[in-house]
C-alpha cells in the first residue's frame, strides 16, 4: 500500500473520531441481527448470577450442613450444586453462541456492504488507491472486526457484570473483609493500565513487523523464478532475516512483559487470598461475624475475578484495534459512489446519435486538459474511428462518453427523438446499458465461458441460445466447442484460453448485449495469424447495424469506418473518410505512413493507473 | 509423533541451557502452584478446630493461622518471579526457533524449483511459513512448557491430591478425565475447521480482487448486480462455516471447565460426607477445589495447543524435506565468454499432460551469435526457452552450453553466465532502479532501510544510463513522480505492460552476461519502439563494449527476428522450418505467411 493510498481514505484536518462514535455507527449494520445480540446480552446477568451462587453453596455446606452432621442437607446441597453448574453451562453456551451468532452475521453483512459500495466507486478513485489496499479493507479490515466482535466487546461486558455481582456478593457477606481485599485494586489498575498498555504498543510493533515480513515473502514467490535466474536467493535470505530478527526482537520484548503481567495476576491473586486469611483469623478463631463457610466464599470469588481482569487489556486492545478498522472502512464508505443521474429510460428510443460540442475535460482538477475542445456528430448506425498517437486523448474520450470519470466542460448531448438527453443526466448503470465499452484488455472472470460472455445478467445467463449465438456472431462458437463449450472453465484470469479467444469473448459480450452506441477500443497486442483473421471479421460484424466509435489501431477497421477523427494533443485535427485524408497528405497520412500500430502504453498524459480494470500483478507462475 | 519430537528438538538443541534454566524455574513454581492450595488448606483446617481450642491455646492457633498466612504471602511473591522466568525462558526459545524455522523454509523455497511451484499455490506456501511456523513456535514455547507441565505439574497435582485424600481425588478425577478427553478431540475438530476457514476467507479474497481487477469490465457491462450474487456465495459459505465454528467454540469448549466444576461438586457432596465422618479437615475441601481448578486450566492450555501444533509441525517438516527434484551436480561450469549451445533432439512433455509441449528439437548456436525462435502461442517457444534456462530441467544429454550438459552442471553456474527476460514480466515492490540493477544489490536492503530524507543522491552509473537508453525507458521514467527512484510493482505505481516489459529488458541488459535470453520480450510495445528496441539489442551484438552475448530471442512477430542468424519455426512443438529470415521468407511456410500478414496489418499496404 503506498502512502498516497492511506492518505487519501482519511480525510484532513478531520480529527479521527472517538472509539464510542464509531461503534455507535456500527450499530446499523448490526441492528438486523440484534435479536441475537440482545438475547445474548439479556443471559448475561442470568450466568453471572449463577455463577455468583456456587460458593454460596459452598459457604452453606462448611457453615451448616456439614458442621451439624446433616447428610441428607449436603446431598440436596451437592444436586443444587450439579444443577446451578449445569444451568451456568448451558446459558454461558447459548449466550456465547448467540452473540457470537449476532457478530458474524454483522460482520459479514458488513463486508457486503463494503464491497458492493466499492464497485460503484468512480475510476478517479480506483486511480488514487491501490486495489491491494482495497482488498484488505474488504477482507483484513473487516477480519479485525471480527475478532473484536467474537471476543472483545461482549466477552468484556460479560467479564464486567461477573466482577460487578461478585464484589457486590462479596459486599453483602462481609463489607470489611470485602475491604481488605480490594486494598490490592489499585495496584491491579496500575499494573493494567501501564504494563498493559506497554505491551500492546509492543504488540502492534510485531504485528507491524511481521506483516513486512510475509509481505516480502508473498513478494519474493511471486517472483521466484527472477530471484532464481538473477541468482538473487542469498541477498533475498539475507533480507528475510533481517525481517525475521526485527520481528523476533519485538515479540521478545512483548514477551517479557506478558510473562510478567500474567505471572503477577497470579501471584497477587494467591496473595490477596494470604492477605484476607491474615485479617480474618482473629474473627475466625474468636468466633466473630467471619465465618469459616465465608472464607471458603472468599477464596472461590478471589480466584475468579483475576482471570477476566489479566485479560482485560489485551481485549481493550482488540477494541482499539477495530476501531481504527473501522475509521478505514468508514473512510471507504463515505467516499462519494458514482455519479447519479436519470434513471428512467430517457433513452428508449435513442438510435445511438450523439452531439459533442467543445468537450473539454481533465482527469485531476489541477492538471492539463486531456480533451481541449472536441466537437463532433455520430449518425445513428455511423462507425467512426478515432486515431491519434499515444497521449492524445483518444482513450480518455471513449472513457468520458461512458461516464466512467465524470466532470467534462461543454456539452454531449444523446439525440433522441424525445429530445436531446446530456450525458451527464443519465446513470451511468442506464447509459451503459446503451453505450457499451470494450477494453483493450480483455478481463476474464474465473468462471466458465456461459457467465463471461453473460457476466451475470439475468436475462442473459439463463438463456443458453443466445448465449451461443451471440458466440456465433463473432464466430467464436467453433473455438469455444472445441474447448469444451458454454461450460469450458476460463482459469484464472482466463489463463486457459489464449489471448485471441479472450478477445472473442469480449466480442461476444457484445454480440449478446447489442449495445445502441459501441465503444471498442481495439487491442494492438497481435495474436497468432488465425486468431487474427478471426478477430478481424468479428470486429467487422460488431461494426455493421450500431453507432460505433473505434479507437482504432488496425488499418483494415480504420477503413471500414464512415469517418476517421485524427486527435492530436485532445484536439481534433482532420476529420474525414481515409481516402480524403490521405489525399489531403496530412497528419493522418503521416501516421498512415509511419505504421499505425500503437502500443498499450497507458496514454502518457492520464493519471498512472487510470485503465480501470487493467489487469494487475500480470506475474503468474504457469507455464 | 517421534518424527514430529526428533524434528523439533533438532531445532531445539541449540537453546539447551535456556531449556535446563527454564526447567528448573518451572519446578520451583509448580512446587509454589501446589503449595498455595495445600497451605491454604492448612489454615482453614487450623481455624476450623477453633472450637476445641478456644479454651486457651486461641492466641497460639491465631499466631500458627497467621504463619501460614505469611507464608503464603511469601510464596505468591515467589510465584511471580519464578513463573516470569519459567514462561520467559521457555517461550523465548520458541521465538528463536519460529525465526530460524521461517528462514529455513524460505531457504528451501528459494531452492525449489518451477514444477514444484506449478503445484503449489503462493498463498499455500505463505500459510505454511507464516502461520504454520507460528503454530510450531505455539509447540515448542508454549507446548515445551506444556509437555514439561505434563511431566511435572500433573503428577505434582496429584501427588498433593492424593496425600490430602486417595479416595476424593478418584471422585474428582473421573469427570475431568472425560472432559479431558473431550476437549483432545474438539480443538483438533476446531483447528480443522478454523483452517478450511482461512481457505475460505482466501477463496473469498481472490473473488473480492478479482471484482476489483476487473471494475472496468463489470462497470462497461452494468453487471454490478451479477457480482455482488458471486460475492454472496462465497461470503455465505464463509459466514455458515463461522457460524459452526462459533458453536463449537461456545458449546464445545467450555466442556473441560464444566467438568472441573462437576469435580468440585463432588468435592463438596463426596467430601463432606467423609468430612462429617471424620476422615477429612474442612480446610482439605479448599486444597482440592483449589487444585482441581489449577489442574483443569492446565489440561485446557495443553489441549489447545497440542491440537494445533502437531499438524503445523508436520506440515513445516513436510515442506523442509521436499526434495527439490534437480539432478546431482557432477561438473563445474563456467561461463567467461560468450558460449556455443547446442540442442540435441529435445523433447519434453509436461507433467500430468501427455502430448510433449516441444518435440525432437535440434539446433546450435556459434559464440556470440543469435538464434531466433519463432512460433504462435502454445507452439512452445516458451517451453523451450525454459529449458535452455533450466527453469524446467531438460532430459539428460539434449542441451548443452561450451560442451557441458547443462543437467549436469549446478543451477548457479549456469544462471550466473546468462541475463534472462522471462515473458512475464516481474517487477519487486522497491524503486525501479533497484529493479533493474537487481544483480549488482540487494533491492529490497537498499530501498527500505533507508528513509527517503537521508538518501543521499545516487551515484552516477553510466551502464544505467545506457541501459535505459537502449530500453527506451528515459521518458517514461521523466513521467513517474519520483523518477528512478519511484517505487513500483504491487504496492507502488503500477507501470504499464509495455513499460514492464522494458524495465525487465533493462535489467537483463544490465546484467551483462555471455548468454542473453528474451522471452516474447517486445509484445507489448507499438512498433517504432520495438524497432528501437531491436536496434538496441542488435547494437548489442555488434559488439559494442566487449564481446557479443550469444543471444536467443523468442518472439511472434517477425520484424524482430530477421537479424537472427538463425531462426527456428515452431508449431505445435516441433520443428516446422528452419533458416534466416530470407531463406525462411523463400520457403513460402507459416513464417512466410504470418509475415505477410503482420507487414499487411502495418504500413506496407497503405
Amino acid at each position: 500500500m503506498s502512502d498516497a493510498s492511506s492518505s487519501s481514505l482519511r480525510k484532513p484536518g478531520v480529527a479521527p473520531a472517538s472509539t464510542w462514535s464509531l461503534l455507535r455507527r456500527f450499530w446499523s449494520f448490526a441492528r438486523p441481527h440484534r435479536r441475537w445480540i440482545w438475547f445474548g446480552v439479556a443471559m448475561i446477568p442470568l450466568v453471572a448470577g449463577l455463577s455468583t451462587l456456587r460458593p454460596l453453596l459452598l459457604k452453606a455446606a462448611i457453615d451448616t450442613e456439614i458442621p451439624e452432621g446433616d447428610a441428607i442437607g449436603l446431598r440436596v446441597l451437592g444436586i443444587v450444586f450439579l444443577v446451578a453448574v449445569v444451568a451456568e453451562f448451558l446459558c454461558s453456551a447459548v449466550q456465547v453462541y448467540a452473540l457470537q451468532r449476532g457478530g458474524h452475521a454483522t460482520i459479514s453483512d458488513t463486508r457486503r456492504t463494503v464491497f458492493a459500495h466499492v464497485l460503484r466507486l468512480p475510476a478517479r478513485f480506483y486511480d488514487n488507491n491501490a486495489i491491494g489496499s482495497l482488498l484488505s479493507r474488504t477482507t483484513s479490515d473487516i477480519e479485525a472486526l471480527s475478532e473484536t466482535l467474537a471476543f472483545g466487546v461482549f466477552t468484556i461486558l460479560t467479564d464486567v457484570v461477573m466482577i460487578g455481582s461478585i464484589v457486590v456478593a462479596m459486599f453483602v457477606l462481609d463489607a470489611q473483609l470485602t475491604l481488605i481485599t480490594i486494598t490490592v485494586a489499585p495496584v491491579l489498575y496500575v499494573l493494567v493500565r501501564y504494563f498493559g498498555a506497554a505491551l500492546r504498543r509492543l504488540q502492534l510493533e510485531v504485528r507491524k513487523a511481521q506483516a513486512a515480513q510475509t509481505g516480502f515473502l508473498a513478494e519474493q514467490l511471486t517472483g521466484v523464478t527472477v530471484v532464481q535466474l538473477f541468482g538473487r536467493e542469498q541477498a533475498a535470505l539475507k533480507e528475510y532475516a533481517r525481517l525475521g530478527e526485527r520481528n523476533l526482537d519485538a515479540t521478545k520484548r512483548a514477551n517479557l512483559l506478558d510473562a510478567l503481567l500474567f505471572s503477577l495476576m497470579d501471584g497477587i491473586s494467591a496473595f490477596t487470598i494470604a492477605l484476607m486469611i491474615y485479617f480474618a483469623a482473629p474473627s475466625v478463631t474468636s468466633g466473630g461475624a467471619i465465618t469459616l463457610g465465608l472464607l471458603f466464599a472468599f477464596v472461590d470469588y478471589l480466584q475468579r475475578v483475576f482471570g477476566p481482569i489479566k485479560e482485560f487489556s489485551g481485549k481493550l486492545a482488540t477494541i482499539q484495534r477495530a476501531s481504527a478498522s473501522l475509521e478505514r472502512i468508514y473512510g471507504l464508505l463515505d467516499e462519494p459512489a458514482e455519479g447519479g443521474g436519470a434513471t428512467a429510460d430517457a433513452l428508449a428510443h435513442w438510435r445511438g446519435a450523439i452531439r459533442v460540442r467543445d468537450l473539454r475535460f481533465r482527469y485531476k482538477s489541477d492538471g492539463p486538459d486531456v480533451l481541449r475542445g472536441i466537437s463532433f456528430d455520430v449518425a445513428p448506425g455511423e462507425v467512426i474511428a478515432v486515431v491519434g498517437r499515444t497521449g492524445s486523448g483518444k482513450s480518455s474520450l471513449g472513457r468520458v462518453l461512458t461516464r466512467f470519470y465524470d466532470g467534462y466542460r461543454g456539452s454531449v448531448a444523446l439525440v433522441t427523438p424525445d429530445g436531446d438527453v446530456e450525458l451527464s443526466d443519465m446513470a451511468p448503470a442506464e447509459l451503459r446499458r446503451r453505450v457499451l465499452m470494450v477494453q483493450q484488455d480483455v478481463f476474464l472472470f474465473d468462471d466458465d465461458v456461459a457467465y463471461n460472455v453473460s457476466l451475470g445478467d439475468p436475462e442473459l445467463a439463463g438463456d443458453r441460445h443466445r448465449l451461443e449465438r451471440a458466440l456465433e456472431v463473432v464466430q467464436a462458437d467453433h473455438v469455444i466447442a472445441l474447448r469444451g463449450g458454454l461450460g469450458f472453465a476460463v482459469g484464472e484470469r482466463g489463463a486457459n484460453l489464449s489471448s485471441g479467444e479472450a478477445q472473442l469473448i469480449a466480442f461476444a459480450r457484445v454480440a449478446a448485449r447489442e449495445p445502441t452506441l459501441l465503444i471498442l477500443d481495439e487491442a494492438t497486442a497481435s495474436v497468432d495469424s488465425v486468431t487474427e483473421q478471426k478477430v478481424q471479421r468479428a470486429i467487422e460484424t460488431l461494426l455493421a447495424g450500431r453507432s460505433v466509435i473505434v479507437i482504432a489501431h488496425r488499418l483494415s477497421t480504420i477503413r471500414r469506418a464512415d469517418r476517421i477523427l485524427v486527435l492530436r494533443q485532445g484536439e481534433i485535427v482532420e476529420m474525414g473518410t481515409h481516402d480524403d485524408l490521405m489525399a489531403k497528405g496530412g497528419a493522418y497520412a503521416e501516421m498512415v505512413a509511419a505504421g499505425l500500430d500503437e502500443g498499450e502504453i497507458a496514454d502518457a498524459d492520464a493519471s498512472p493507473d487510470s485503465d480501470v480494470g487493467a489487469d494487475v500483478g500480470a506475474a503468474g507462475v504457469a507455464p | 509423533m517421534t518424527g514430529t519430537f526428533r524434528f523439533l528438538a533438532g531445532y531445539a538443541r541449540r537453546n539447551l541451557v535456556q531449556y535446563v534454566l527454564g526447567f528448573a524455574a518451572l519446578l520451583a513454581t509448580n512446587y509454589a502452584v501446589v503449595r498455595i492450595p495445600a497451605l491454604l488448606g492448612d489454615a482453614l483446617n487450623l481455624l476450623e478446630g477453633r472450637s476445641a481450642l478456644l479454651e486457651g491455646r486461641g492466641a497460639a492457633v491465631l499466631a500458627q493461622a497467621r504463619g501460614i498466612a505469611v507464608e503464603l504471602m511469601f510464596l505468591a511473591v515467589v510465584v511471580i518471579a519464578v513463573r516470569t522466568l519459567s514462561r520467559v525462558l521457555f517461550f523465548n526459545p520458541g521465538r528463536e526457533i519460529e525465526y530460524r524455522l521461517g528462514i529455513d523454509l524460505f531457504e528451501r523455497l528459494l531452492g525449489l524449483q518451477r514444477p514444484y511451484f506449478n503445484r503449489h499455490k503462493v498463498g499455500e506456501l505463505i500459510s505454511v511459513a507464516s502461520n504454520d511456523t507460528t503454530s510450531v513456535r505455539l509447540l515448542v514455547g508454549f507446548v515445551g512448557l506444556q509437555v514439561i507441565n505434563v511431566a511435572v505439574a500433573i503428577p505434582m497435582h496429584l501427588w498433593q491430591m492424593a496425600t490430602t485424600d486417595v479416595a476424593l481425588t478418584v471422585w474428582c478425577l473421573v469427570p475431568v478425565a472425560f472432559g479431558a478427553a473431550y476437549m483432545r478431540w474438539t480443538v483438533k475438530r476446531f483447528f480443522t475447521m478454523v483452517r478450511d476457514g482461512m481457505q475460505q476467507l482466501a477463496r473469498l479474497s481472490d473473488r473480492v480482487l478479482e471484482s476489483y481487477s476487473g471494475v472496468g469490465t463489470i462497470r462497461s457491462h452494468a453487471a454490478e448486480a451479477a457480482t455482488l450474487r458471486r460475492f454472496d456465495e462465497r461470503n455465505g459459505e464463509y459466514l455458515a462455516l463461522q457460524l459452526r465454528i462459533s458453536a463449537i467454540r461456545s458449546f464445545g469448549m467450555p466442556v473441560l471447565g464444566f467438568s472441573g466444576l462437576v469435580g468440585a461438586g463432588a468435592v463438596l457432596w463426596a467430601g463432606g460426607n467423609r468430612v462429617i465422618a471424620g476422615e477429612l479437615g474442612v480446610g482439605d475441601l479448599a486444597t482440592f477445589t483449589a487444585l482441581l481448578v489449577s489442574l483443569v486450566s492446565t489440561l485446557t492450555s495443553l489441549a489447545w495447543v497440542v491440537g494445533r501444533g502437531m499438524v503445523a509441525t508436520s506440515r513445516v517438516a513436510e515442506l523442509l524435506h521436499t526434495p527439490d527434484e534437480l539432478p546431482p551436480v557432477q561438473r563445474p561450469l563456467s561461463i567467461d565468454g560468450p558460449p556455443r549451445l547446442e540442442i540435441r533432439g529435445l523433447s519434453f512433455t509436461y507433467e500430468g499432460t501427455t502430448r510433449p509441449a516441444v518435440d525432437g528439437i535440434d539446433a546450435s548456436v556459434a559464440p556470440g551469435k543469435t538464434l531466433g525462435i519463432f512460433g504462435k502461442t502454445g507452439s512452445g517457444k516458451t517451453t523451450l526457452v525454459n529449458l535452455l534456462t533450466r527453469v524446467y530441467t531438460p532430459p539428460p544429454g539434449t542441451v548443452f552450453v561450451d560442451g557441458v550438459d547443462v543437467v549436469e552442471a549446478s543451477l548457479a553456474d549456469l544462471r550466473a553466465g546468462m541475463a534472462v527476460v522471462p515473458q512475464a514480466p516481474f517487477l519487486f515492490s522497491t524503486r525501479l532502479r533497484d529493479n533493474i540493477t537487481l544483480a549488482d544489490a540487494n533491492p529490497r536492503a537498499r530501498g527500505k532501510a533507508k528513509p527517503k530524507a537521508e538518501r543521499e543522491a545516487p551515484e552516477p552509473d553510466p551502464r544505467l544510463d545506457a541501459v535505459l537508453a537502449a530500453a527506451c525507458l528515459q521518458d517514461d521514467i521523466a513521467q513517474l513522480p519520483q523518477g528512478l527512484d519511484t517505487v513500483v510493482g504491487e504496492r507502488g505505481v503500477m507501470l504499464s505492460g509495455g513499460q514492464r516489459q522494458r524495465a525487465a529488458l533493462a535489467r537483463a541488459l544490465y546484467r551483462h552476461r555471455p548468454l542473453l535470453v528474451l522471452d516474447d520480450v517486445l509484445a507489448a510495445v507499438d512498433h517504432n519502439t520495438e524497432a528501437k528496441l531491436v536496434a538496441a539489442i542488435r547494437a548489442l551484438r555488434s559488439g559494442e563494449g566487449g564481446s557479443a552475448p550469444t543471444t536467443i530471442i523468442v518472439s511472434h512477430r517477425t520484424s524482430v527476428l530477421e537479424h537472427a542468424d538463425e531462426i527456428l519455426v515452431l508449431d505445435h512443438g516441433r520443428l516446422v522450418e528452419r533458416g534466416t529470415h530470407a531463406a525462411l521468407l523463400r520457403q513460402r511456410g507459416l513464417y512466410a505467411e504470418t509475415h505477410a500478414h503482420q507487414e499487411g496489418q502495418g504500413m506496407d499496404d497503405a
